[in-house]
């Protein structure tokens, strides 16, 4: 069993990226670096109104101001965020109406992905927004979308057609100086998507856009801001693959939600980037802020997470539980291995009165992963009866690897009930032998286990991205034995 | 600020002042790397994570004297006793042990000139980390008084010891004791300590306490933190536990005293060792009381418990931060944690962060804490039976803290913990 094991695991950690691979599009670049010109370049490229100039030097400004934070729990690596170029948008720069008119090789892109944006667009319904690099170049089911007066478009599209919508929530729950990669991103972001769901409208299909990063030296700036308008409901999806590189790429989103009156919006995202060789060289950093706020009285907002790719993953999707019976929800499964670093979590400010939060976070850490939860659930003096359960689990695979956990726990409110538990341990012998002796040997036996582990969070999972997900999961576990 | 820059002024001029006169070179040396790691930290700062919710400033402000009082303190039979406890009893005036005591199986110095000892240097501020607790390194550089307790090899100790540390507040005063407990193999002994306040000036206790428990001894410990409002007590405990010993902590904070940080570390260094922590901390007024402990399981086939729980009135405050390494070297582990919080008023804040950091694989670990109040179930059943609302609220109270204080293996000190209890509950009510 120890050298079956042994096999096992080295087998498994020698496992390579399979999604790795470059599209040879010719591009057009920024200069390297990060100055006022570039950001006047990058407004003026885009065609954006003085206003949006204007908040992109704020961002720029609290950027230059703000040290690089010490309090995660992981070697900060030194960006030289000079060393980037902040712009890039593949030449061939067209308004497409169908799939027909894409550049071939982009499409071709994606069916190597496995996302073949004409299948999804009949088999599931899907309306995909495509981010290569920056600039959307695919927006299917945009009219079926339209007749319900929902607006998916990308952010640089939203901000010429409806301007009146992005100025007033752009920035309103992640400030431009919230912390030093929200600065970066506010001063820089190259694209993204927008939603507006409008009063009573619940959207009829899952929205979705896949990242992917393209062009070396290129940080990835993402901005998402998603609005659902009173009594609407949204299912937003993101995944993220990316082709292997040996340099480490930055990659600091920023995801706004904006929940009104009785609206409900769920954000899930399945996470598979490049996390680097086993030697831990290269892959991408991710340290993405993602917040978002129940404004209104009973709205809900729900982030699942499935983090299996990324050298570093580094975020805390948070929900502000302003509106009194609103809800926030959080379910994460992040997968570390080889030198992979996950510091994720949640953080849950109850304000409005019999605000609910539940958080579900399990953690997998095998070889030399180092997996923390961070969480913080703050009860203000106002939140009459708020109620939090937590739960993190952390499964250990391998005697090198580390699980942490970091909860803040703040209750100004006698009337709260607050709950939090956290274990830790490995796959049983147990457990194993049960499955063994009923004919399952031990590499299905571990991925049964894993699964069941996770399942709480899967059975989150839109069922398109589930599949997804298992597939991810599955992959990234193989064979491995405790 | 200007006040706690004067305090730290004094503290360097005391410093210098003593350090000059110290021929010992072992003591001089471990003196000189404490009070540098002091200088470098100064009073800690709620930027710091580790005091991030405590913050120190405002109980610093007292222009407090640092030597000792000379006024002596009348002996009063009473002060600070545990009714119908058997024990050996030791006073500590203002951390000076003036009367010789004589306890079978144990011997008790000052540490005055317990420490000309080169003996002591294995002990003495070795596991301290300096770099990280501005209060120990300043307690280290400039201690005076205080006193070694060593038990003896195969001494198994009769009767508990009670210590009861009588401070003289009669000008405001910043008392810095040290105490150093050496439990030899196979030894077991329980210590008791408890404190008593005279006069009616701020008061600041800024204590560090060294445990070493050899193999197969135990060792039980009591704090019991009962003070008036003028006293303010920073407690830094440090424990080291080698192969098949047992420690047992146990620290009830009650109303009173303004500030109470408790700092408890445990390094397991040792196999098969077991550890069990208790804590009941029931805070009233504007008390700001701070429990952080750490268990290091640094050996394979340890056993470590935690228990914390508090009930909160008026508008104190509570934090409780309970870390638990556990070490690549440290195999089945089985390492636990609880911290339950009882709000029982709307201006009671409390923070509570358990972690856990683990970097071996074959290990149980597992933490929880909640928040809450009165379960309106338990109270409603109670008083569907004819007791009253006032009653009702005492008995879930006492319900809550029980899981804690049966813990206590001494019944006197159990009996006296659950009358406090339901005293300052009583008074709460009233």
């Amino acid at each position: 069993m120890a050298n079956k094991s042994t096999d096992i695991l080295e087998e498994y950690s020698d496992k390579e990226y399979e999604f790795g691979f470059v599209t040879d599009i010719e591009m057009e670049v920024a200069p390297k670096g990060l100055s006022e010109e570039t950001i006047h370049f990058i407004s003026a490229k885009k065609e954006e109104p003085a206003w949006l100039l204007e908040w992109r030097l704020k961002g720029y400004h609290s950027f230059l101001k703000q040290p690089a934070p010490t309090w995660q729990n992981f070697e900060l690596p030194a960006v030289d965020f000079q060393d980037i170029s902040y712009y890039a948008a593949p030449k061939s720069k067209a308004k497409y109406k169908s799939l027909d008119e894409v550049d071939p090789e982009l499409i071709s892109t994606f069916e190597k992905l496995g996302i073949p944006l004409s299948e999804q667009k009949l088999l599931a319904g899907v309306a995909v927004d495509a981010v290569f690099d920056s600039v959307s170049v695919a927006t299917t089911y945009k009219e079926t979308l339209k007749e319900q007066g929902i607006i998916f478009c990308s952010i640089s599209e939203a901000v010429k057609e409806h301007p009146e919508l992005v100025q007033k929530y752009l920035g309103s729950v992640v400030p431009y100086s919230d912390n030093l990669y929200a600065s970066l991103n506010a001063a820089a972001f190259s694209d993204g998507s927008f939603v507006y769901i409008p009063k009573g409208v619940r959207c009829p299909m899952e929205l979705s856009t896949y990242f992917r990063i393209n062009t070396e030296n290129t940080g990835q700036f993402e901005r998402t801001l998603i609005i659902a308008d009173e009594g609407s409901y949204v299912s937003y999806l993101e995944g993220c693959t990316a082709p292997k590189r040996d340099e480490n790429q930055l990659h600091a989103a920023v995801v706004e939600l904006i929940a009104l009156e009785n609206a409900e919006i769920k954000y899930s995202t399945v996470q598979n980037w490049y996390p680097g060789d086993k030697e831990g060289n290269g892959g991408i950093y991710n340290f993405v802020t993602k917040r978002g706020i129940c404004k209104g009285a009973h709205s809900k907002i729900s982030w699942t997470q499935v983090e299996t790719g990324s050298a570093i993953t580094w975020k805390y999707p948070s929900v502000i539980l302003q509106g009194d019976y609103s809800s926030g929800e959080f379910y994460s499964v992040a997968v570390t291995k080889n030198k992979q670093i996950a510091d994720t979590g949640t953080k849950m400010f109850h304000i409005g009165k019999q605000t609910k939060s539940r958080i579900i976070s399990k953690g997998i850490s095998a070889g030399e992963g180092q997996n923390s939860y961070r969480g913080l659930v703050q009860v203000g003096s106002k939140a009459e009866q708020a109620r939090n359960f937590t739960q993190c689990d952390s499964l250990l695979i391998g005697d090198r690897c580390g699980a942490h956990t970091f909860p803040y726990i703040e209750s100004k409110n006698k009337t709260a009930t607050i709950e939090h538990e956290a274990t830790t341990s490995k796959i049983g012998e147990d457990q194993i032998f049960y499955l063994n002796q009923r004919g399952i040997d031990t590499e299905k036996a571990v991925a049964l286990i894993v699964n069941g582990y996770a399942k709480e969070v899967l059975n989150q999972l839109p069922m398109e991205f589930a599949v997804e997900a298992q597939k991810l999961l599955s992959i990234s576990l193989e064979g491995s034995v405790g | 600020m200007t006040t706690t820059t004067s305090l730290y002024d004094q503290f360097t001029e005391l410093y210098n002042k003593k350090e000059t006169l110290n021929r010992n070179e072992w003591l001089h040396n471990l003196r000189r790397e404490a009070f540098e790691a002091f200088t470098v930290q100064g009073f800690p700062t709620t930027r710091q994570e580790e005091w991030r919710f405590t913050n120190i400033a405002p109980f610093l402000k007292e222009a407090y004297t640092l030597e000792p009082a000379a006024a002596s303190l009348h002996e009063n039979k009473n002060a600070g006793s545990i009714p119908g406890l058997d024990a050996y009893e030791i006073v500590l005036k203002n951390g000076l042990l003036n009367v010789d005591v004589d306890i079978p199986g144990i011997r008790i110095t000052p540490i005055r000139t317990g420490i000309q000892d080169p003996a002591l240097q294995q002990y003495l501020g070795k596991h301290i980390a300096f770099r990280n607790n501005s209060f120990a390194s300043l307690n280290t550089a400039l201690f005076e008084n205080g006193i070694i307790i060593e038990i003896a090899k195969n001494a198994v100790v009769d009767k508990p010891v009670h210590i009861t540390h009588v401070y003289n507040a009669e000008e405001p005063f910043f008392s810095q004791p040290r105490i150093l407990m050496i439990a030899n193999r196979h030894s077991r002994a329980e210590i008791i300590e408890s404190v008593f306040i005279k006069g009616r000036q701020s008061l600041f206790v800024n204590t560090v306490t060294e445990c070493y428990i050899a193999e197969n001894a135990r060792l039980d410990q009591y704090h019991l933190q009962t003070a008036p409002g003028n006293a303010h007590f920073v407690n830094f405990t440090q424990v080291v536990q080698k192969g098949d010993s047992l420690y047992n902590n146990f620290t009830y904070t009650l109303p009173g005293a303004a500030l109470v940080r408790n700092n408890l570390h445990l390094n397991l260094d040792g196999s098969n060792t077991e550890s069990h922590l208790y804590g009941l901390y029931l805070t009233a007024g504007s008390q700001l009381v701070d429990n952080h402990t750490l268990v290091n399981h640094m050996k394979p086939h340890c056993l470590s418990n935690e228990l914390y729980k508090g009930v909160l009135m008026d508008q104190s405050r509570a934090v409780f931060n309970g870390k638990i390494f556990v070490q690549q070297d440290a195999q089945k582990t089985n390492a636990f944690q609880q911290n339950n919080n009882m709000l029982l008023s709307d201006k009671a804040v409390v923070d509570s962060k358990p972690q856990l950091e683990i970097f071996a694989d074959d290990v149980k670990c597992s933490h929880g804490s909640t928040v809450g109040s009165f379960n309106n179930e338990a109270l409603f059943y109670l008083k569907a039976r004819g007791i009253g609302e006032v009653a009702a609220r005492n008995l879930l109270v006492n319900a809550f803290a029980f899981d804690v204080t049966n813990k206590i293996q001494i019944p006197a000190v159990r009996e006296y913990v659950e009358k406090l209890i339901a005293h300052k509950m009583a008074e709460a009510y009233d």
